[in-house]
């Protein structure tokens, strides 16, 4: 709060004129220097600032001018000194109904939507209930919050290995228990390929995304005064309207924050697919990140696919301003 | 919570549910965990002998790929990738959590926006510059360990940020002042008594920048062939067109995550608090 006053007296100070004076009296009054004041920041923030730039930024940049040259297969020795080809690689991509890659950026587009719509649903909102279960004083509480995070700690290579092996059709164990065990299925269905490999890689991707979602949602409830539903209950407010009128809109920020995150983590999702089903997961199960690994590495169209990734960048800053329009009211009141 | 499940039934039953719950999570490392103890026979047939287990997998899962090979790279490329991208945070953390200075609302977004690009707006670029660098310079990047840290710690800089500002946020006030009274300069008071203050919370971004670059799939996946390939890839070679080496591979997958959960059982408290201060503060 301090620090807010006194930016505001030193831009004050600076319009007036007598920015040194009044600095150095309000120094003096802190024993602060008045030249580490103003420079340690700086400093301290070159090194991981010049890092960024260097090895982030710049070819971020890179990868965007790449987007505008005709690079594939034919020029890729030329490397950065590719022809220049204008948008031509955007409306390739988006408009050229003859071109396999417009398909194949259509079709993953719409597989990445459906596959980060029941991803982040499913996990939010599981994440969500075990957090409120486990918010409650239950025998071996301790324990059971530990192990719950588990999932969370093995690696997603690892997991997505195991599920590769749990959903093979023929012997996987995933189809055991769904047609031998419990009858639920008459046929053993095929997961890894076809309509059913979608799923295949959604819900590998909730079960690992549960434990972080519930720990922040589980650290939201505990910061919930107990009063709130003591005057709540007194009310006559049952539990089911105490979770509605009382512990959703204040876990309304976390809600939002993951959201936001959740989004664009499952929007990216590559080594699950990739891992489960290899660089063509098939019509399917192709998501945005493989095509343009596939389109770019094994098809050496390096172009098209920085194209793909500029768009997919433009297409998450949509989803932020959308973002920041609905939830602006909700992150206010958190701080 | 007391008011959920006031009634003496609803609570067993709430109770049951948690730790079908629980069980239901775990279910999956459980079987990965008994399939690991079959051998080839077993696990292509899908008829496990729980009681006649066998270690074949994990006695085999040495000599058939080159494991230790792969484990070496992974371990030492996140290392080298979770002490930089560390070291960054430290200062840059500091920084934003202390001060407030012009740049400093840009910067945030900065760091925030990196995260809004996908991955493969880095990776083209830094594939053709490694290619690039290898032709018109001694630096050989491609498939090499250096490279692959460089990579990363760029990449695993800005989470590390964002949990080091929240652990110096906690920090009281008091100890750097009293510390600076006693004549360090504001740069000694930060060396000397802030990150020893923040120990917890640097053991903490180091682990969690270190399970990320341990699990990261797609650079390894396109800027490593031999010499810095890392686990995620490398046990990818246990199946092949030729060979279903199912139990090395669920052998090695069991392996591979003993490191990670040890570290992350042993800085668990603080990481967790670092992954939860941010949220709940906003």
């Amino acid at each position: 709060m301090t620090t807010t006053t006194d930016e505001i007296d030193e831009a004050a100070a600076e319009l007036s004129g007598d920015a040194p004076s009044r600095r150095r009296r309000r120094s003096r009054r802190r024993d602060i220097p008045k030249l580490e004041r103003t420079r340690l920041p700086y400093g301290l923030i070159a090194p991981a600032v010049t890092f960024m730039v260097l090895i982030h930024i710049l070819p971020m940049i890179a990868g965007w001018i790449l987007s505008l040259k005709r690079l594939n297969t034919f020029t890729f020795s030329r490397l950065f000194s590719a022809p220049w080809t204008g948008l031509d690689n955007y409306g390739t991509l988006l408009f050229d109904d003859d071109n396999s890659v417009h398909r194949g950026f259509s079709t993953a587009l719409g597989n990445t939507v459906v596959y980060t719509l029941w991803t982040v649903t499913l996990t939010l909102g599981l994440g969500l209930g075990i957090a409120v279960l486990l918010n409650r004083p239950v025998p071996g509480q301790r324990i059971l919050r530990t192990l719950m995070l588990t999932p969370w700690v093995v690696p997603s290579f690892v997991m997505a290995t195991l599920w590769q092996f749990m959903w093979r059709s023929d012997v996987g164990i995933v189809n055991d228990i769904l047609v031998d065990w419990t009858h639920l299925r008459d046929e053993r269905p095929v997961w890894l390929n076809g309509p059913n490999s979608l799923w295949a890689i959604i819900i590998p991707s909730v079960w690992r995304g549960i434990p972080l979602a519930m720990l922040i949602f589980l650290a939201g409830l505990q910061a919930i005064p107990e009063e709130l539903h003591e005057a709540a209950s007194i009310d006559g407010a049952g539990p089911w309207r105490q979770f509605r009128y009382v512990t959703f809109p204040l876990l309304r920020p976390l809600f939002a924050v993951q959201l936001l995150f959740g989004v664009i983590y499952s929007s990216y999702q590559f080594a699950v697919p990739w891992i489960m089903m290899g660089s063509n997961p098939g019509p399917h199960a192709d998501l945005l990140m493989t095509l343009v690994v596939r389109e770019s590495f094994s098809n050496k169209l390096v172009g098209l696919g920085a194209a793909a990734s500029t768009l997919m960048t433009l297409g998450m800053l949509v989803w932020v301003g959308v973002w920041y329009g609905t939830f602006r009211r909700d992150l206010e009141v958190s701080r | 919570m007391s008011a959920v499940g006031g009634r003496r039934s609803t609570r067993i039953a709430l109770d049951v549910l948690t730790w079908v719950v629980l069980l239901v999570m775990l279910a999956p490392i459980i079987y990965l965990l008994l399939a690991s103890l079959q051998d080839n026979l077993a696990l292509s047939t899908g008829n496990f002998e729980l009681f006649n287990p066998s270690f074949d997998g994990f006695r085999t899962m040495w000599s058939r790929v080159d494991y230790t090979h792969f484990l070496i790279n992974s371990i030492v490329i996140s290392a080298g990738a979770a002490v930089l991208a560390t070291a960054f945070a430290c200062t840059a953390g500091y920084a934003l959590a202390r001060f407030r200075f012009r740049g400093a609302r840009p910067y945030e977004l900065t760091i925030i926006g990196t995260q809004l690009v996908p991955g493969s707006m880095f990776l083209l670029p830094v594939f053709l510059g490694f290619i690039w660098l290898g032709k018109h310079s001694f630096l050989e990047l491609q498939d090499s360990r250096v490279g692959m840290v460089i990579v990363y710690s760029a990449f695993f800089t800005p989470v590390s940020i964002y949990l080091m500002r929240a652990f110096f946020v906690a920090v009281p006030r008091d100890i750097e002042d009293a510390a600076r009274i006693d004549g360090c300069t504001h740069f000694g008071a930060f060396v000397r008594v802030v990150l020893p203050a923040t120990t917890p919370g640097i053991a903490a971004t180091f682990v969690y920048s270190f399970l990320m670059a341990f699990d990261e799939v797609l650079f390894a996946s396109q800027l490593t062939q031999d010499d810095a390939r890392t686990l995620p890839i490398g046990i990818r070679l246990f199946v092949s067109a030729h060979s279903e080496q199912y139990a090395q591979l669920l052998a090695a997958g069991v392996v591979s995550t003993l490191p990670i959960m040890v570290a992350f059982f042993a800085t668990q408290r603080w990481l967790v608090k670092g992954l939860t201060a941010g949220a709940v503060k906003g």
